[in-house]
């Protein structure tokens, strides 16, 4: 027997639906019944508003093309087009690469939240540990030009340099 | 591959009322690598996925390219990866008693997620969370000092945590409460929906609440806050139920021993009429209206599933002329053995 969904492969799995007057019956190849999987089993976790979202990125979207040319992601290829088809980013640097549509999309989901205040990676604790240490200080460097206090500027200004270079500050976070 | 029958957390599940099980759930991605649904092969994957099959030697490695349809159906039913998974994912890591599963190539290139019943929340968070540094250590995480944990799909931007708790609400529904209560949760950025199945009476009359939102609060206070809400939840069940027994006690009393009959006499049933005898009977036992020893309302909830029923019919070797009257049969047969009929 032909699969009734595709017509061309072979119906190896019979998929029931419902039961007593609700019931339907399909026989269907492996690929067309792992298609239709997903309407069997109700899986709430990660089901969101998509329109709200679609919604948001069109917006920002016909704003950029009055700008010009569409942007494109250098890691993944993604555009906000195929962001939009897909309802996900491409790759984590999808939210760099849109850095101007990323903090009202993420808002709108987000019921209006903007910063994340929960846990952070082991590694990124030290390095945002480092910038907020370089904010310090650079802080403390303009006050001690002003007052003219050269020689203990420069000690700062070396401190700033050393932090920069330990901190691995690669620009990607 | 996992054994066909429960899990063993949810066999040594004690029975309480209305709350059941917990779930935590973490999403994380790797720096630079497309998420998922944009890569085609995996083969980007390929070395963070040998550094995780190393960080998890002890764990069952299930691969899906090596599965059957049914074989996969089953660990849906489980709960240990989801639909998408069996479409897209690559490897699921399952420890022994089948309470924690990090699925590999899922919505995002990590799923790490700890289930347990009887536990606080907050304990299985820290598990969770345990596995979750141990991955930092191999692995490069996405993260964004503003937006949290990056993720491909922007609901779950920030901590990537959803938390989830089961509850049994036969009351709320009956008293048709939860479209009121479930609109109260959202204001809250918290959803409660039916676990299985769609429509207005979910199977089982089981819900899950859980947060809606994953940025502007720390994992603590999602958690926090679940549980409060939780409680409040329950609270209201357990009046609702009182109401009921003071009220309408004949009802009760029939309804709850009509559906013990069916579950002990009948011969096919579906899987819809099976979840409601099996809650109106829960519900009867919670009540004191009806006595019956060794009833496990969740693992039953989960055999009368039809890929388990399916893995029964394999393991009998039984032939049939249509599958899904052969599964229902067995739910009954299956119910009848259980509950100490014939």
């Amino acid at each position: 027997m032909k699969c009734e969904s595709c017509n061309v492969r072979e119906a190896t799995i019979h998929i029931t639906k419902g039961s007593g007057l609700d019931k339907s019956e399909k026989f269907l190849c492996e690929q067309c019944a792992n298609a239709s999987f997903e309407s069997d089993f109700s899986y709430p976790d990660d089901s969101f508003n998509i329109h709200q979202l679609l919604k948001s990125l069109s917006q920002q979207q016909s704003m950029h093309q009055q700008q010009g040319k569409q942007k494109e992601c250098e890691t993944c290829g993604s555009t906000i087009d195929t962001i939009v088809k897909n309802g996900k980013f491409g790759c984590p640097d999808c939210y760099t690469t849109f850095d101007r549509q990323v903090p009202e999309i993420i808002a709108r989901v987000q019921a209006h939240q903007t910063e994340h205040i929960g846990k952070v990676p082991k590694k990124s604790r030290s390095q945002i540990k480092v910038k907020k240490q370089i904010e310090t200080l650079k802080m403390k460097l303009s006050e001690l030009i002003e007052s003219q206090e050269f020689e203990e500027a420069a000690v700062i200004r070396d401190e700033i340099r050393e932090l920069e270079k330990a901190g691995g500050m690669d620009g990607a976070e | 591959m996992a054994q066909n029958n429960v899990s063993p957390w949810i066999e040594n599940a004690a029975e309480a009322p209305v709350e059941m099980s917990a779930r935590i759930r973490l999403a994380r991605n790797i720096r630079h690598i497309p998420f998922p649904h944009m890569v085609r092969d995996g083969d980007a994957l390929d070395e963070v996925l040998e550094k995780l099959g190393a960080a998890f030697d002890e764990y069952q490695k299930v691969s899906m390219n090596m599965l059957k349809f049914e074989d996969k159906a089953l660990l849906v039913e489980k709960h240990l990866i989801s639909p998408l998974f069996t479409r897209q994912g690559l490897h699921s890591y399952i420890n022994e008693e089948e309470s924690v599963s990090i699925m590999v190539n899922e919505e995002d290139h990590i799923r790490i997620q700890t289930m347990g019943a009887g536990i606080p929340i907050q304990d299985l968070y820290r598990e969770a969370e345990a596995i979750d540094e141990s991955l930092e250590d191999v692995v490069d995480y996405a993260f964004d000092e503003n937006f949290g944990y990056l993720t491909a799909c922007p609901t779950n931007v920030g901590t990537g945590m959803r938390a989830s708790i089961m509850l049994h609400l036969p009351a709320l529904t009956l008293g048709r409460k939860i479209e009121r209560l479930s609109g109260n949760l959202n204001r809250f950025g918290f959803t409660l929906r039916g676990i299985y199945g769609e429509g207005s009476v979910p199977l089982g009359q089981i819900y899950q609440l859980s947060n809606q939102l994953t940025l502007g609060q720390t994992e603590e206070e999602i958690i926090q806050n679940l549980d409060e809400l939780k409680s409040q939840i329950i609270e209201e069940e357990l009046e609702m139920r009182s109401r009921l027994q003071s009220e309408h006690l004949l009802e009760v009393k029939d309804s709850v021993h009509r559906s013990y009959g069916i579950l002990k006499h009948a011969y096919k049933m579906s899987l819809k009429e099976a979840a409601k005898c099996l809650s109106d009977v829960k519900l009867g036992i919670d009540l004191g209206v009806l006595e019956q020893k060794n009833f496990k309302f969740q693992k039953w909830i989960q055999l009368i599933q039809p890929a388990f029923l399916k893995m029964r019919l394999n393991e009998q070797h039984k032939h049939y002329t249509s599958l899904e009257q052969a599964v229902d049969e067995e739910r009954a047969t299956l119910m009848r053995e259980l509950s100490g009929g014939k």
